[in-house]
């Protein structure tokens, strides 16, 4: 990569001392100026505070390096950064104003969302309680989303798309949408307005589920068959098994902590911003994000829970006609294959051969059942906003087809 | 050669690739200004293909626009849609279909469903596949209770030796095949498994 040349021309906008060109890194070495999360070799200190001495960071060696060089050795007695650091971060300030946050809502609570439970253990400066109040808020949100706006999903798809909307992936993902950053080791030095938190050991087996920690009974049964429907009761939001607390000193993955940050936020703008500031958060992050539920199926037998649906519903029982066909004597024959029960045509679709025709069909006609959407769907957190037209009773369905 | 010494007929000025690279700059078109936006504007504006128009429907045609495709699923069906939804009575005046009656069926012979076996005749099917699974395999017994292989599998179900047998059978038969055979075969149930999640 080529240096930046600065021309001739340019003096007029440049400090006489800036103008050296190829010398200018040098000038900022000279001043002393030095971020907060690197450390200059060029400073030498003598002493050590003894209160440094109990503060444990992962690497020893690490440590002993920050320490040496470092020049505001009282920030290090601190596992995060102090609270009045967070106003003088413009990493800070530049994240509150690129997500557009409630002024009501400080830097310095932003500073605290960045700090995982696995960096600081101290729960007045941590994240930890923010992120339960916006994982309580971002699951709720989203599962009256989808439940108002598709009433008949089956529940398996629902677990999908909440995981989809709010899972600890997508919010990871939003984290580095985001620019957030993470620091390399959490401590009171580093600069707030980066992702602090203890990484997990390389090796560590993450998705190891302790059977201990699970509310199931007879969890440790390996062959046992789980039922989607007890997953609402013995499993998490996205019906997967609910993972025991982390041990004290171990780190947590950077997925997690992203999620936890997400979370954190949530959390700290409903706090501080109130309801309908959350909402629009909510929306405007969460909801926005395109997710086509009708992807998320997959089923092995569809002509079959046709049958068994239109038998519930009191329908005439699906009937399969070929509407249009192209090539059927040739390499690529097109077949077009409508659902019909009694006159009404349920679904269609196309295919190579007539047995693919009709499953797709079929598939399509069961799709049009479970993506029922109602007109003008409310949720029931719209009830809260202030002038709210009185409460019309959401469609409640009776559930999927069980064959 | 000759070909390459030959004056180029367009003005050089037009084939700005010919130019070297600081001449970038100066020349025209490079850049859109005001004054230029309207004239670049007008060139996009392309007048839509006749196949658009309305003037085709009546007429015989290979060409159709906007192309067919299949149905959104988020359409919801007529008959799916709850009692008291309104969008049930703003579909109840459109035109229907073709006549479903008059549409080919796809499988060739609709099977007549006969319901004509009775409990005695369903203890006598188990009793045989349990005693001789050799003789009286699913497709025998179909045939001889005039009913389909699958309602056999639905009432009863063979012994664990025959399934052993069968499975070794099954085994014999897989080891001669050749990769082509057992790749196609293979690529088929993936085929198959893909229809389900609408791919």
């Amino acid at each position: 990569m080529k240096r930046l040349q600065l021309q001739r021309w340019s003096s007029s906008v440049l400090s006489p001392r800036a103008r050296a060109g190829s010398r200018l890194h040098q000038q900022l070495y000279s001043t002393g100026l030095r971020l907060q999360s690197t450390a200059s070799p060029l400073q030498s200190e003598t002493s050590i505070p003894d209160d440094v001495e109990h503060v444990d960071i992962g690497d020893p060696g690490m440590m002993r390096h920050v320490r040496r060089v470092h020049k505001r050795k009282t920030q290090l007695q601190y596992p995060s950064p102090p609270v009045d650091a967070a106003i003088k971060s413009p990493k800070l300030a530049a994240l509150h104003a690129r997500l557009y946050l409630p002024s009501r809502l400080p830097v310095q609570t932003l500073a605290r969302t960045l700090v995982d439970a696995s960096a600081d253990r101290n729960a007045d400066f941590n994240n930890e309680a923010l992120a339960t109040l916006g994982h309580d808020l971002l699951t709720h949100y989203t599962s009256e989303h989808l439940l108002c706006n598709y009433p008949r999903l089956p529940l398996s798809v629902i677990f999908a798309a909440m995981y989809a909307y709010v899972g600890p992936k997508t919010l990871a993902a939003m984290t580095k949408e985001w620019g957030v950053d993470w620091a390399t080791v959490p401590g009171g030095e580093v600069d707030p307005g980066l992702l602090q938190f203890k990484r997990i050991d390389p090796g560590t087996k993450v998705d190891e589920v302790s059977q201990l920690q699970s509310p199931r009974p007879y969890a440790a049964q390996k062959g046992w068959r789980m039922t989607v429907s007890s997953k609402i009761f013995y499993d998490d939001e996205f019906g997967d098994a609910i993972k025991g607390s982390a041990a004290s000193n171990e780190g947590v993955t950077t997925e997690m902590a992203s999620a936890t940050f997400v979370r954190a936020v949530m959390g700290a703008i409903y706090l501080h911003a109130g309801r309908p500031a959350a909402k629009r958060f909510f929306e405007q992050h969460i909801l926005s994000r395109h997710l086509n539920i009708s992807e998320l199926f997959n089923f092995s037998q569809p002509a079959r829970d046709l049958a068994r649906l239109c038998a519930r519903e009191n329908f005439e029982p699906p009937v399969a006609k070929i509407v249009s066909e192209t090539g059927r004597k040739s390499r690529h024959p097109v077949f077009v294959v409508g659902v019909f029960s009694g006159q009404d045509k349920l679904g269609e679709g196309a295919g190579a051969s007539l047995a693919e025709a009709r499953e797709r069909a079929a598939l399509a006609a069961l799709k049009g059942w479970y993506l029922y959407s109602p007109l003008n769907p409310r949720v029931p957190s719209s009830m809260e906003e202030e002038g709210a037209a009185p409460w019309k009773p959401a469609h409640v369905d009776v559930g999927e087809v069980i064959v | 050669m000759a070909a390459s010494i030959a004056a180029p007929k367009r003005p050089f000025l037009t084939l700005p690739f010919l130019l070297p690279s600081w001449t970038d700059s100066l020349s025209l078109g490079a850049k859109r200004h005001q004054s230029s936006y309207r004239r670049t504007k007008q060139r996009l504006r392309v007048k839509p293909d006749a196949s658009f128009g309305p003037s085709q429907q009546g007429r015989d045609q290979i060409i159709y626009n906007p192309p067919s495709s299949a149905p959104s699923v988020y359409h919801t069906p007529s008959k799916f849609l709850p009692i008291n939804d309104v969008r049930r009575a703003m579909r109840a005046d459109t035109p229907s279909g073709p006549n479903v009656n008059e549409l080919p069926s796809v499988h060739k012979t609709e099977a007549e469903r006969k319901y004509h076996l009775t409990p005695a005749d369903i203890e006598e099917i188990r009793k045989l596949r349990l005693n001789d699974p050799m003789t009286w395999s699913r497709h025998k017994l179909a045939k001889r209770f005039e009913c389909s292989p699958i309602f056999i599998a639905m009432v009863c179900e063979a012994s664990p030796e025959k399934k052993q047998i069968q499975k070794q059978v099954l085994e014999a038969v897989q080891s001669r095949w050749g990769p082509k055979r057992r790749m196609a075969r293979e690529d088929r149930k993936l085929r198959r498994e893909a229809w389900g999640r609408d791919e």
